[in-house]
């Protein structure tokens, strides 16, 4: 066992090294923009240089000169594309800014047109030659700007439900002991995976093949064939690898079906790749956020009101929102509870997913809050959680099905050496650095969704499985692979796995961190069914009783009882009695509570995902506590984090190395999003102004502290039949607050402003 | 100063006079107008949007390509030559996806122009290992877990190889300062030190 590969504790699998490890280390993994085509056109965009206002007229004589060129589309002859419908509202698509629909500009960077030649070179040069003539509108940039208008979230986006609330707020917070009231703002984020928002599109025969990174296959075949008014069996979506999503790839962008439109039109395979720049605006980002916490607390620092007021940016065009609230007022033991979450729209793209979408700025909130009034009550910020630490949330008295979050602060606390920690502020230098701790909770829904898979198992002990998962770096391969193999009996090495296709059985989304838990929860399900066959084989007397006991709907039978549990089955005996050579099988898998469209729905490529704060009779949650060693250097103002401990507890692990390097990955992103990443948009044109890698700030390896992630074991059999939490995003939730935390640790100054840069210490 | 044809240039010589004259040379022409109608008259422009023929040694073997003159090496690669481990992630030279080896240097293969690259070995990530056998920073990046997507994977292990061959692997710190020029967004960083760590000994012997 290596620092990668943990032991594995109680309720873990094994740390088996990937199953895509020797394609992704030898170039062999072929992304979307990898696949071989046959004579290609190459697509190049042309995005708006204004964020509001209509396009006059287009100039092409000079792009029309250039050698390779093959056309040039732009709304004056594009194909009319189906009313788009947002995935947050019942839809497929990540806005229903239309581009190439007509003349309007809604936002910067929206498609205005495609250039087509012969060569990747002519189409960029191409491109570069169309000359736009516009009427540009002085546009909204954000909150501040002139323009903006604001409503609540609730009633206008099917998929934010409440503004939880309970009790009396107002007169429990004017009689509290202790008050806080404090603001918080979090900025505009891009998620900048590595791999470029690529698209190529096939046509043969009336079928379209799109190779197009995708968190969401189903989604995208679906999305693609109602825009492009075609019967959704004649797409199919492959991406068996994609090179990073963290949400920007589970809804359907605008770009698919107008790349699949030309490629039509052309007769002719036809690749997109679009520059880093343009992947800021022809997809969606973290809106900046704005929020208002009151805290009333007793002395003895008990919650007695809490109030969580958020505001975010949306587009003109889509009421999008991520809405925290559902965990901030559930998060706590607090009796008078009140929250609002507000859309600001201005001319903007449409925001969307981003890495722990609504937990990541809402948790910043709420979590900061807390260490502030943990200082006011002059009480260590850990035990101000464990008085306010509770089973049941507060708002429905719903039953948490597991939480160790306190097991998780003192598990982490111990490793980071917190009892050592200076409860006064600046009270701890080395040399020219001031030093401070910070820690903070972190949470992530567990969810699940709908899918099915099939499952093929030999006489010989090899097995295939497909399901159309997706492999974002999230160890989906792998994960499918152990479950199987552990359902199976058979080794790890011997199960193949087939996903990230539309035509295999259909996955839900690999977003909310459900991939896992959905996925697993299937594949187990379906080895059943396998194993529940060779089980029948093998019991031929029990196998009437079983028909019998089917027949009039008794409980479980002897074949059932067999096939379900841990019990060895004996495969090669089990495959001569039934005298053939493979057994195939397919099953749906709907988690408990799903509505009953599910399974329609999973096959149109729409979400039913279920978990979290929204379930009738329970809430599920995975739990962590991170914490943080900031180091500021007292003359330059220097902020370096040299120390990141998490301590997480989710469930059913199925593979340590994969799960620790996740949330490893993800407290270094939480990291990055307290001290580094925001895009700047020019207040006076709405316009993305750092488009780049160079000036969108990302850690690189010189910045990446020294991690450690501890998996505590937890053992939940109240979610889904794996008892898998997903873990994906719950690293870089907490860890914006545990470092401003930190930070006021260190120097004494609370920040309330994300990111926290060198020129924001006043030091 | 103006690089419009027949514009005295200080030096009496300019881009595209020379490049016209380069085409026509007998000893060594680096480009060659291919198309039907090329001008053959050397007093005329040529065109730079023709085609040219080149060279490209990759992992040890001779690549004649007719490519726009403009292709970069690392579009050369994915786009001509079907090697696609190289990848883009920037265009820009921002990111180190595209990280390949230019006579044994590590260099970002979307900064770097095809016909300024012939006659030099490249290798990729598809030449690192041979006959089956993964190199020892490919077994180490297994082993350390050091990535996760696996995009910017290929560009990490050649800037990996390199980072040791220049003797920039000795402590933690030199290889997280010389490994600085390959973003990893899924942020597997401190597998990656760790994964070099494992191969830089196996490397130095080798």
């Amino acid at each position: 066992m290596t620092i990668a590969a943990p032991q594995p504790k109680a309720n873990m699998g094994q740390p088996v090294p990937r199953y895509d490890a020797v394609p992704k280390v030898t170039g062999q993994a072929q992304y979307a923009a990898d696949m071989p085509l046959a004579n290609p056109a190459y697509a190049y965009l042309v995005t708006s240089a204004i964020a509001k206002g209509r396009i006059d007229g287009f100039d092409l004589s000079d792009a029309r000169k250039v050698r390779g060129l093959i056309d040039i589309v732009t709304h004056e002859n594009a194909e009319k594309l189906k009313e788009p419908k947002l995935f947050g509202n019942g839809g497929y698509m990540s806005t229903t800014i239309q581009p190439l629909a007509s003349a309007e500009i809604a936002q910067d960077g929206q498609i205005i047109a495609v250039v087509l030649a012969d060569t990747f070179e002519a189409a960029r040069e191409a491109a570069h030659r169309v000359k736009v003539s516009y009427t540009a509108a002085t546009p909204t940039a954000s909150f501040d700007s002139p323009g903006t208008t604001s409503a609540r979230a609730k009633g206008q986006l099917s998929q934010f439900k409440e503004d939880p609330k309970v009790g009396d707020f107002a007169d429990a917070f004017a009689r509290a002991d202790v008050k806080l009231v404090a603001s918080y703002e979090t900025p505009t984020q891009h998620h900048n995976p590595m791999e470029l928002f690529a698209t190529s599109c096939v046509w043969s025969g009336g079928q379209l093949t799109i190779y197009e990174p995708s968190q969401y296959v189903h989604g995208l075949k679906n999305g693609v064939a109602e825009q492009l008014g075609i019967d959704a069996d004649k797409v199919r979506v492959i991406n068996p690898y994609v090179g990073g999503a963290f949400g920007s790839k589970g809804s359907v962008t605008p770009r698919t079906a107008i790349i699949a439109a030309i490629a039509r039109k052309l007769n002719r395979p036809v690749k997109l790749v679009a520059t880093r720049d343009q992947g800021f605006t022809i997809a969606t980002y973290r809106a900046e956020t704005r929020h208002v916490i009151q805290i009333g607390a007793s002395h003895d620092g008990r919650l007695v009101a809490l109030r969580h007021e958020g505001a975010e940016i949306s587009s003109r065009a889509d009421p999008y929102a991520v809405g925290g609230t559902k965990i901030t007022t559930r998060l706590y033991a607090c009796l008078n509870v009140d929250s609002m979450v507000s859309i600001v729209r201005a001319d903007r793209n449409t925001p969307g997913f981003m890495r722990s979408p609504p937990e990541v700025p809402y948790l910043f909130a709420l979590e900061s809050a807390m260490d502030e009034l943990a200082f006011k009550l002059d009480m260590d910020p850990i035990e101000l959680r464990r008085v306010n630490d509770t089973m049941n949330e507060p708002i429905g008295n719903k039953p948490y099905t597991s939480r160790s979050l306190m097991a998780c602060f003192d598990e982490g606390a111990r490793a980071f050496g917190w009892s050592k920690r200076s409860m006064r502020p600046r009270t701890v230098t080395d040399g020219d650095w001031l030093v401070g701790h910070g820690c903070a909770a972190t949470c992530y829904p567990t969810q699940m969704a709908p899918a099915a898979a099939r499952v093929r198992l030999q006489r010989d002990g090899r097995a295939r499985v497909e399901i159309a998962g997706h492999e974002i770096g999230n160890g989906a391969y792998t994960v499918i692979a152990q479950a199987a193999a552990d359902r199976l009996g058979i080794p790890y090495e011997k199960v193949t796995v087939a996903i990230g296709d539309s035509d295999l059985p259909p996955a839900p989304v690999a977003g909310g961190s459900n991939s896992t838990a959905s996925t697993c929860s299937a594949v187990e399900m379906v080895c059943g069914q396998v194993r529940q066959r060779l089980f029948k084989a093998l019991m031929p007397n029990e196998g009437l009783v079983d028909k019998t006991k089917e027949t009039v709907g008794m409980g479980q039978t002897p074949v059932t009882q067999a096939a379900q549990s841990g019990q060895p089955l004996d495969r090669e005996k089990a495959f001569d009695a039934l005298g053939i050579s493979i057994v195939e099988e397919y099953g749906e898998w709907k988690p408990e509570g799903a509505p009953l469209d599910s399974f329609r729905a999973m096959h149109d490529g729409k979400m039913r995902m279920v978990g979290g704060s929204e379930m009738k009779d329970r809430i599920a949650y995975a739990f962590g506590a991170e914490f943080v060693e900031v180091r500021i250097n007292r003359w330059t103002h220097e902020i370096r984090v040299p120390r990141l401990v998490g301590a997480f507890a989710c469930g059913r692990i199925m593979n340590p190395r994969t799960a620790r390097s996740q949330l490893m990955g993800g407290l270094i992103w939480g990291m990055s999003s307290a001290l580094l990443e925001a895009t700047e948009i020019d207040e006076r044109t709405a316009r993305y102004v750092n488009d780049n890698l160079a000036d969108y700030l990302l850690p690189v390896n010189a910045d990446a502290p020294g991690v450690e992630v501890i998996l505590l074991p937890e053992q939940d059999d109240r979610i889904d039949p794996a008892g898998v939490k997903g873990l994906g995003e719950l690293g870089n939730v907490g860890t914006n607050a545990a470092v401003c935390n930190a930070i006021f640790n260190a120097t004494g100054q609370r920040i309330r402003k994300l990111p926290v840069r060198l020129e924001n210490i006043e030091a | 100063m103006s690089d419009t044809n027949g514009s005295p240039s200080t030096s009496g010589f300019n881009r595209r006079n020379f490049m016209a004259a380069a085409a026509g040379s007998a000893v060594a022409a680096p480009l060659t107008a291919r198309a039907a109608d090329a001008p053959m008259d050397l007093a005329q422009t040529q065109d730079p949007s023709l085609p040219v023929d080149v060279t490209l040694r990759v992992n040890g073997q001779s690549k004649p390509l007719t490519i726009d003159a403009r292709t970069t090496v690392l579009d050369a690669l994915r786009e001509h030559l079907g090697l696609t481990g190289s990848k883009k992630g920037c265009d820009h030279g921002q990111c180190g996806a595209c990280t390949v080896l230019i006579e044994g240097r590590r260099v970002v293969s979307c900064l770097t122009l095809a016909v300024a690259a012939q006659d030099k070995e490249i290798t990729t990530i598809e030449g690192l290992s041979s006959g089956g056998n993964l190199h020892p920073m490919q077994q180490a990046f297994i082993e350390q877990d050091a990535f996760q997507c696996g995009y910017c994977t290929p560009g990490q292990i050649m800037s990996a190889v390199a980072c040791v061959n220049e003797g920039h692997a000795g402590s933690d710190e030199d290889i997280r300062e010389y490994m600085s020029g390959n973003i990893c967004r899924c942020a597997a960083y401190p597998n990656i030190v760790a994964a070099v760590k494992q191969a830089a000994p196996q490397i130095q012997k080798g």
